[in-house]
């Protein structure tokens, strides 16, 4: 106990330090500023509007901020990208609530009843209600990533590379499993993206692989460029296919009365407590992530409801359940993040971009070595997540605002921004004409109904499974049964079978796809 | 989808492209473009050393997951053989084809012209992806665009990036 107040007492250190700035236009005087917390209301504003903007996406956003944090310090760097994933989180309810168009997938569900709210005069308690149990949950997350992280690591610690590797599949299989699609297709884009991953020199022989001798390749295919290719370009030229102009009516009364009744917080708080519970477990799942969490969230109010037929008709609970989730899901996945190493989903697998372009191997080893580069990001949350209560509540009317700008001009700076980001990484135009035609696969993809956030996945860990898997053999001397004869592997292996047999079966598919049935209807 | 069907009669409902018994050429073709990624993964990796021992060659992984596709690329395609899935998707051009060109063009400027001239091309250019531009407003904003990036970029973050021509410059 005295170690978790002792490590957050670190990480808020961490978070209000002051550190000496000095730009060149100041003429060497240097001013006392706390970067951090500046860095971390960026990420968090950032967030904000990606998530109020459809049509630009949190895996987009990161992608192209990638670069920019390379002259950042790495604390601060992580601070802000993971300000933008659960800013983005509270911004993607305004726009659901509001205008009835869910700025990202997680706020999908939150249109439902949120939009009837706000028909029936009712946004600003729906606004406040999802702003309070969002910050209600990300609060709870804080600290159970806190309790949880140094276990978990200790655990992680135990592991050797069989162990890694099977920890590795378990979590891949998991993120096909509780993916919207088919989980045939999901694995057949992870394998891709393994493949994707192994372009380049090899780590241990240096040979060149699948390179073709072009110098471009020789160090493999770059992770921000593959990422804001097939999310950033892949999205633009598909958002361009239905129309520019998106359908926006605007809910142009005025939001009166921002304070819930009391009788709307009575309802609302078990639903608040319930989505947060949901939440945080899917969000430590790997592969489970804030989209399943809001739905699941959503379907089990309605289940559990004495009168489900109010839910699509304006009932708090069906605002208050999924926007909690999401946002406990969007926090909590950063715990296989940060104590084993291994990302489950597609923005944690940005972070460990973030990480190694910084020199900081993603791992257990991590917390032990810089531990103020994990309890500040852990502490940083809940400032974060306070300065979005501000953010979103009182000034709610200027984000409404930019959904005037239209997707005309939006796509066009979406794209200079992504090349100019990409370019900068190496200087290298190559990577801009790369980016592009996996833009084009990305589109590709998507008109086949391929999802690429596994890709994505699987090019991140294809690095970490190749090298444990190698290991693990060449320990057990060629011995490949060695994954099913360690006790912890075999578990970690068995429970891989076994999801991906549920999976498969017909009845259990169709549970999962009931789960994602609310966003059709 | 909207201006798509309308460009050129050859460009018409794509479904009947496909023979009938075929049930999900959606997945059907995904499955068979997975097959060739497959095969061109294990062809591009074949010069490679394989397991010498216990250890691995470097070619040993990327064919054992170039393996894997296949086998994952022939199970989508034979489940688009044999269930009804959805039918080809239609491709839009305009989007596609000028997005991909103001990324080229970017790409072929930024060195010699500079960040100016280069953002500003690329923003007209990608602008061209819809017929809904208005150009007086795009202009204006592509203006402002460019300014701010020339300010954030080599200014604001510190990184590398020429401004203006190479030849202007010297």
């Amino acid at each position: 106990m005295s170690d978790l107040f002792s490590n957050l007492a670190l990480g808020f250190h961490v978070v209000f330090q002051f550190v000496p700035w000095s730009p060149a236009w100041l003429g060497g005087v240097s001013i006392p500023i706390p970067a951090n917390i500046l860095l971390c209301l960026i990420g968090a504003l950032v967030g904000t509007l990606v998530g109020v903007l459809p049509g630009i996406g949190t895996i987009a956003t990161v992608a192209m901020l990638l670069p920019i944090t390379f002259g950042l310090p790495p604390v601060g760097a992580l601070i802000m990208l993971a300000g933008i994933y659960y800013g983005a989180q509270y911004g993607g309810s305004t726009t659901s609530i509001l205008v009835n168009i869910p700025g990202e997938a997680t706020s999908v569900v939150t249109t439902l009843d949120g939009f009837q709210m706000a028909k029936q005069g009712r946004a600003g308690p729906a606004l406040a209600i999802a702003a309070i149990g969002s910050f209600f949950a990300g609060c709870v997350s804080t600290v159970l990533i806190a309790v949880l992280g140094a276990p978990l690591t200790k655990l992680a610690l135990a592991f050797g590379p069989a162990e890694y590797f099977s920890l590795m599949v378990l979590g891949l299989i998991f993120a096909t499993v509780l993916a919207k699609g088919s989980v045939l297709k999901a694995i057949a884009m992870i394998v891709f993206g393994l493949l994707l991953s192994m372009v380049g020199s090899d780590i241990e022989t240096g040979a060149s692989r699948m390179a073709f001798n072009i110098p471009e390749l020789a160090d493999g295919l770059g992770f921000a460029t593959v990422a804001m290719g097939v999310f950033g370009f892949a999205e633009i030229i598909r958002n361009l296919d239905a129309g520019a102009e998106m359908d926006r009516d605007l809910v142009q009364q005025k939001i009166t009365g921002l304070m819930p009744t009391k009788k709307d917080m009575i309802d609302s708080a078990p639903a608040i407590v319930r989505g947060t519970i949901l939440g945080s477990i899917l969000g430590i799942l790997p592969g489970g992530g804030a989209v399943i969490a809001s739905f699941a969230a959503y379907t089990f109010e309605k289940k559990i409801a004495k009168d489900p037929s109010r839910f699509g008709r304006g009932a708090i609970e069906g605002v208050a359940a999924p926007e909690s989730a999401n946002n406990a899901a969007a926090q909590t996945s950063f715990i296989p993040l940060l104590t084993l190493g291994i990302p489950p989903n597609a923005v944690m697998a940005l972070m460990v971009g973030a990480m190694t372009i910084h020199g900081i191997v993603p791992g257990p080893q991590v917390m032990q070595k810089q531990p103020e580069l994990v309890w500040g990001m852990i502490a940083s949350m809940w400032v974060g997540n306070l300065m979005l209560i501000i953010i979103n509540l009182p000034l709610v009317g200027i984000w409404v605002r930019l959904l005037r700008v239209p997707y005309r001009l939006m796509f066009p700076s979406i794209v200079i921004f992504c090349a100019i980001g990409i370019y900068s990484i190496n200087n290298a135009p190559v990577d801009v004409i790369l980016a592009g035609a996996f833009g084009l696969l990305g589109y590709w993809l998507i008109k086949h109904d391929f999802e690429p956030a596994p890709l994505l996945l699987g090019m991140v860990l294809g690095p970490l499974m190749e090298e444990n898997l190698r290991r693990a053999l060449l320990i057990s001397r060629g011995d490949a049964t060695v994954f099913f004869t360690r006790p912890l592997s075999a578990v970690l292996m068995a429970t891989a079978a076994f999801l991906l047999v549920l999976a498969l079966l017909p009845s259990l598919r169709k549970k999962r796809d009931e789960v994602f049935v609310e966003s059709e209807t | 989808m909207s201006d798509t069907p309308s460009h050129g009669p050859n460009l018409g409902p794509v479904k009947y492209i496909m023979p009938k018994w075929i049930r999900g050429p959606q997945d059907f073709v995904g499955g068979i473009a997975l097959i060739a990624i497959a095969l061109f993964a294990l062809w591009a990796s074949s010069d490679l050393q394989g397991m010498h021992g216990f250890s691995f060659g470097a070619g040993t992984a990327p064919r054992m997951f170039a393996v894997l596709l296949l086998g994952l690329g022939i199970a989508v395609t034979i489940v688009g053989l044999v269930t009804e899935g959805a039918h080809l998707a239609t491709y839009a051009w305009r989007g596609p084809l000028f997005v991909s060109l103001s990324i080229l063009s970017f790409a072929i400027t930024i060195r010699p012209l500079g960040l100016v001239i280069s953002a500003f091309a690329t923003f007209l250019i990608s602008a061209l992806g819809t017929h809904e531009t208005r150009w007086k407003e795009t202009i204006i904003v592509g203006i402002a665009l460019t300014a701010f990036c020339s300010f954030l970029f080599p200014y604001g973050l510190g990184l590398p990036m020429q401004l203006w021509p190479r030849f202007l410059v010297q």
